[in-house]
């Protein structure tokens, strides 16, 4: 399951070098890639085990609300979502800020903000269903264009361009740039739509944990710990899927490094073969 | 239960499992595409030849 047991390139030393100087280091890499693995796996199976959980207790263990009755269990999935989006929209700022600084600039840090960037916009997605589907009994619409909700489509639609901007062609220095930037403009809307609810008049509700503006919780007992356990699922279901989408990513460039070389050496041969 | 509740649940956890399933899906096939480019002979594996390219 692992990649770092292979080298990212073909090994253009000599073959005694090679095999002197990688028997020890390929024991210790194969070692490592076997612990990463198991870590990814056991991360997956509490993500899944966090979310069966949650939808155990949200849908028949906790109780129903007193104003909204059933409708309160859309509590477990919806906020743990958006919660997630600005998890994944941080990280793909933080590590566009990673590869735009010299000291650090890596294609690690712009893998990481492609893939979480990805995720995030499946989070965001999600956010925005579910969302709709909890309006349209409790507010009588499907959509409003209230600021928390515009907002968050614009997230969309801003990270969705992101993420067409990471395929603009290029070598890979400037593609990476070309993105870390994008993605510190797309990420100027992410505090405006989280305090939106603060800032203007608002048909969502403000924060239910630790509100800001009286510094209240209102969420008490079950309901306070299914909320919490689904935020905590949900971010490890979304650091899997990240770790998942940096490996394709490595694939994806492996592959075209691979290619790319396999034609350079196939496209010498020919040339020998027509100078012959 | 109200239908809204099912629906929320099932739209949010199915697409989360469908995106999950399709990445692991195309990291074993970019896997397996890799593991064929890397074991397609090469004519000059020290790829050192002097050639002189056509134009």
């Amino acid at each position: 399951m692992s990649l770092t047991s292979t080298p990212l390139t073909r090994d253009r030393t000599s073959p005694s070098t090679a095999a002197a100087a990688g028997t020890v280091s390929e024991a210790g890499a194969g070692g490592r890639a076997a612990w990463r693995a198991v870590a990814v796996r056991a991360l997956g199976v509490a993500a899944l085990a966090g979310i069966a959980a949650t939808v155990v207790l949200g849908l028949w263990v906790t109780p129903p609300d007193e104003f909204m009755g059933n409708l309160v269990r859309l509590l477990y999935i919806h906020p743990a979502l958006a919660w997630v989006m600005y998890i994944a929209y941080g990280v793909s700022f933080l590590s566009s800020l990673a590869y735009l600084w010299p000291r650090t600039r890596g294609p690690r840090w712009d893998r990481l903000a492609g893939a979480s960037s990805e995720v995030g916009v499946v989070f965001t997605g999600l956010t925005l269903v579910t969302g709709s589907i909890w309006g349209r009994p409790t507010w009588g619409a499907w959509w409003t264009w209230d600021p928390l909700l515009t907002t968050t489509a614009l997230l969309f639609v801003l990270y969705l361009g992101y993420l067409a901007v990471r395929r603009i062609p290029g070598d890979a220095d400037t593609r990476a740039r070309r993105s870390a930037i994008a993605a510190l403009v797309a990420f100027v809307d992410v505090p405006i739509a989280y305090f939106s609810v603060l800032w203007w008049r608002s048909l969502h509700q403000t924060p239910t944990v630790d509100n800001p503006v009286n510094g209240k919780t209102a969420i008490h007992g079950s309901m306070a710990w299914t909320l919490l356990l689904s935020f905590v699922a949900f971010s490890l279901a979304y650091l899997w899927l990240v770790v998942h989408r940096c490996r394709l990513a490595v694939l994806v460039e492996r592959e075209e490094s691979e290619g790319l070389q396999l034609a350079i050496e196939q496209r010498r041969s020919e040339a020998v073969g027509g100078a012959s | 239960m109200s239908g809204y509740v099912e629906a929320g649940y099932l739209v949010g956890l199915g697409t989360l499992a469908t995106y999950a399933v399709t990445l692991v899906a195309r990291e074993r096939a970019g896997r397996r595409r890799l593991e064929h480019l890397e074991s397609t002979p090469r004519d000059d594996p020290a790829g050192d030849s002097p050639v002189t390219y056509a134009p």
